[in-house]
């Protein structure tokens, strides 16, 4: 059983929540080159390690927030606690 | 305030009722209001309880704070009517929207002492006296449906309070009568 550590509901079952992908800076739309738009809508780095990533809390909060995670242990980083703000995705 | 339509339960199948040391009963005819508004201000002062906790209005409703920025209030109409009175109005310097839920939501309530056994075979959450005292508030998933809990003790009893979309209504209070057949669970009369 995988635990997210929600930033508002604190450890949940991963079933109650939806996995969001990797989390990638969104280019300037009014700046960015089609390949930068190709990079950031379809390419993944999908390492075997930390990684970055979004979750949405469907059955808890129904919030977005950001979490590192390490894709070949299932650990989490520093995740953020209940309260805390800094997992909010902007 | 408009006048609501006659409310139906999503209960509508007949069950025997009885009474016993675990009961679920269909709450659904409470007054339910969602008020969304910011998570801090005067609408969170107003109401009172914070994310997780609950707590009760002057005129009697309960109010819950079911996620941040967002509380349901329950009880009878009349104490409903009274505590959400004006709070999505004009006068409101914040951005707030008040909803009336009667119809869009079933609610039941699962009390007794073997009531936590009972809720932690449908729902992944711990339900122990530590992390979820009387007063609790949570959202989860019950029998996969995503509902809002608050623990609401009667009687120094473990009950539990359990809101759900209107139309998973039959299907959770059948999920929940499976789940409790091997605790003794009985069917109460409908609360009023």
């Amino acid at each position: 059983m995988l635990l997210v550590p929600c930033p508002n509901c604190g450890p949940r079952n991963w079933s109650d929540l939806r996995y969001g992908g990797e989390s990638h800076a969104r280019p300037d739309p009014a700046t960015a080159t089609p390949l930068q738009w190709r990079g950031y809508l379809y390419l993944r780095d999908n390492p075997a390690g930390w990684l970055r990533e979004n979750w949405y809390c469907r059955s808890g909060c129904r919030r977005w927030f950001t979490v590192e995670r390490n894709t070949a242990t299932n650990e989490f980083r520093d995740p953020p606690m209940p309260g805390d703000k800094r997992g909010a995705k902007a | 305030m408009a006048e609501s339509p006659a409310f139906e339960s999503p209960v509508v199948k007949r069950y025997k009722a009885a009474t016993g040391a675990l009961t679920l009963s269909d709450a659904s005819a409470a007054t339910k209001w969602l008020v969304r508004g910011p998570e801090a201000g005067a609408v969170a002062d107003r109401l009172g309880a914070s994310f997780g906790s609950s707590c009760a209005a002057e005129g009697g409703a309960l109010v819950l704070g079911s996620r941040p920025g967002e509380w349901i209030v329950v009880g009878v109409p009349g104490a409903v009517a009274e505590t959400v009175a004006g709070i999505d109005g004009p006068e409101q310097s914040d951005f707030v929207t008040a909803l009336d839920w009667t119809h869009g939501r079933a609610l039941f309530r699962v009390t007794g002492a073997d009531a936590p056994r009972m809720l932690e075979k449908v729902c992944s959450l711990d339900w122990s006296d530590a992390m979820t005292p009387d007063g609790a508030v949570t959202s989860a998933s019950v029998a996969k449906v995503t509902c809002d809990i608050a623990r609401n003790d009667v009687d120094a009893k473990p009950s539990y309070l359990i809101f759900c979309d209107r139309s998973f209504g039959q299907y959770l209070f059948d999920a929940l009568i499976d789940a409790g057949d091997e605790f003794g669970l009985s069917v109460a009369p409908a609360d009023p």
